[in-house]
């Protein structure tokens, strides 16, 4: 890669030149003057507060009490080794609120990333099937219409979906009330108490509409997949006489498996950082039926100062992204394409 | 990449029919869209046609007072010239740090060789796993300890560095011909100058792409600003939305008009730039 060049005659200062010696001397400059920035960077804005992240987890902090000398740990926030996660561990109905409402955060958050993923699938794939049997030029017109939320701001699409689901505004109840004949005005967010197949509905309501932004992602992806996919592979099939359904299921698919196992990942962890969607659609006081773990996090930490806490709780959900991310490399030994 | 959009595929067929594939996704295109045109059609309604049950979805009798409400200075005001420029001046800082630093820093991971080089380089790749809520109550210490809260910088400062641009960048550096490069410095260009004419040259569709997508990313990003940025003065687009409806929840129809200020322009200018946004989430998988 690096083959020798005449002698570059640039003028150094002593503590460099004596780095930067030799006939690289100009690319060893160049290293040291970037890569060295680079890594005190690293160090700042990274490593550290990783690693302070991660410490906080131990400690009873609170940015208001007056701590020790160092980074304000000790003092007034004591070190309490592994007590808050013991404490998420206390399924007692007597437990501290912010325990019970960690439970509930968790149990959230895996529900609403394991409907997501499915409902998110199970809606991609064929559409990007239909989409790719389309015209060549109408391609990009669909392809625009379902990619279209992706672009908007989530916060805007969060406060349109809240007005579709106001009770007495709201577009869905209206066309309910038309349809029915009828006055109906269901509170799909607000009331606690509706539950389809023993999921909240509000959580529902949520997730559509978390979908009906997320999907074009997914989709995307997926068509250009499909484009992929060798013509040749395609003829070969139609000659043999497999028909469009045995085609979808025994080549399409099987080509589709890294894609659907990459995006299905993608969708899965960022499912597990759901935060804006549910802070804006419940105009930032969720119930427990709604109430993720990121949101768990940002009230304890930012409205309750309870910073110690809310670290214990972020390295919860630094353990299921890893995991995740595990189960990726662990399914994707296969050759991937992106 | 451009080769593959020309393969052309097949259209008849015996178990999909082209009538019943348009009949499935003209309807659905329309249901996806239908939310904006809600919006949009609520944003013209009066008050009292906003308060009525059961809803309209064309407004009646079409006004503009909404858009003047906001617009103009009183209690509902909402000075967006202020926000717009606030969420510009963050989306346009990070866009060219970050697409300098992962060029450069890309480039220099595919093509240089120095000492703990894949030590740095992995580290740098292990940070993309970790979810940014992990680091975002230390990051938050360290800017009130720097007195930064509540001003722009916040939003700057720590955004410097994308481990995921990097690793995009080194990938298509790998391909950048090192007969190139090495013909340059035998001209004897500095090595500053070979990446500034050489490298970006070469990287220049994936800065575009990559572009795009930090631009939204940042335009649209609402957690983080809602932490550091609470004074009125400095909060970006989609903080100010929020409050704004938060404010006036019982006035929908002038957070509608609000949203479709904040929504619209933005949409309308990513629409034009999606080939590049497609392009850039087909190519690497990154929200």
């Amino acid at each position: 890669m690096e083959t020798p060049h005449p002698t570059n005659k640039i003028a150094l200062p002593d503590f460099l030149s004596r780095l930067a010696h030799g006939r690289d001397s100009a690319q060893r400059i160049f290293i040291l003057v970037t890569v060295i920035p680079l890594i005190l960077y690293m160090a700042f804005w990274t490593l550290f507060p990783m690693v302070w992240g991660l410490a906080l987890a131990f400690f009873d902090y609170s940015s208001r009490r007056a701590g020790g000398a160092f980074l304000g740990l000790g003092a007034e926030n004591p070190f309490i080794g592994l007590q808050n996660f013991i404490d998420m561990f206390n399924f007692q109905p007597d437990a501290p609120l912010q325990v019970r409402q960690f439970h509930s955060s968790l149990k959230t958050t895996l529900l609403f990333a394991f409907l997501v993923l499915p409902l998110n699938l199970s809606i991609t794939l064929p559409l990007s099937v239909l989409i790719e049997n389309t015209h060549e030029r109408l391609k990009g017109v669909f392809r625009t219409f379902f990619f279209l939320p992706v672009l908007a701001p989530s916060v805007g699409v969060a406060i349109m979906w809240g007005y579709i689901y106001h009770p007495q505004r709201g577009l869905l109840n209206g066309i309910r009330t038309l349809i029915g004949g009828k006055l109906v005005a269901t509170n799909w967010i607000g009331d606690t108490s509706l539950f389809f197949l023993g999921i909240p509905v509000a959580l529902l309501a949520i997730i559509f509409a978390y979908l009906w932004q997320d999907l074009g992602y997914n989709l995307v992806i997926f068509i250009a997949a499909l484009q992929n996919i060798p013509e040749s592979i395609k003829d070969a099939a139609r000659i043999d006489g497999v028909n469009r359904w045995q085609m979808f299921r025994h080549i399409t698919l099987p080509l589709l498996k890294p894609t659907i196992l990459l995006t299905s990942v993608f969708t899965m962890i960022s499912s597990f950082q759901v935060f804006d969607i549910i802070q804006v659609i419940t105009s930032g006081r969720p119930d427990d039926n709604v109430r993720v773990l990121v949101y768990d996090i940002f009230e304890n930490a930012f409205r309750y100062q309870r910073m110690g806490w809310a670290s214990a709780v972020s390295v919860v959900l630094f353990i299921l992204v890893l995991a995740i991310s595990i189960i990726q490399t662990r399914l994707l030994k296969t050759e991937w394409e992106y | 990449m451009e080769g593959r959009n020309t393969i052309k595929t097949h259209t008849v067929g015996i178990f999909f029919n082209k009538t019943i594939i348009y009949l499935i996704l003209v309807p659905l295109s329309l249901i996806a869209t239908l939310p904006f045109l809600w919006m949009i059609a609520g944003s013209f309604k009066t008050g009292r046609e906003i308060r009525q049950v059961p809803p309209t979805f064309l407004p009646q009798e079409p006004i503009l007072d909404n858009y003047k409400t906001i617009l103009s200075e009183g209690r509902d005001e909402l000075p967006l010239g202020n926000f717009y420029r606030n969420s510009a001046i963050i989306a346009i800082a990070n866009v060219i740090q970050v697409l300098f630093t992962s060029s450069l820093f890309g480039y220099i991971f595919a093509k240089f060789n120095f000492r703990g080089k894949s030590l740095i380089f992995w580290f740098i790749m292990a940070t993309m796993i970790i979810p940014h809520q992990v680091t975002m109550i230390p990051s938050y210490l360290i800017l009130a300890k720097l007195k930064l809260l509540n001003n722009l910088w916040a939003l700057i400062l720590p955004a410097s560095i994308d481990a995921f641009g990097i690793f995009l960048f080194r990938q298509f550096a790998l391909s950048i011909p090192g007969e190139l490069i090495d013909a340059a410095r035998v001209d004897g260009a500095s090595e500053f100058r070979i990446y500034r004419s050489i490298v970006l040259y070469q990287l220049g569709p994936a800065l575009a792409t990559f572009g795009m997508i930090t631009f939204m990313t940042n335009w649209n990003a609402y957690l983080w600003p809602l932490i550091v940025l609470t004074e009125q003065k400095v909060r970006t687009l989609p903080i100010i939305l929020t409050w704004y409806s938060n404010q006036h929840s019982q006035q929908i129809h002038l957070t509608m008009a609000a949203s479709v200020l904040v929504i619209l322009p933005v949409l309308l200018v990513f629409m034009f730039t999606q080939r590049w946004i497609v392009k850039g989430i087909t190519l690497t998988g990154i929200k």
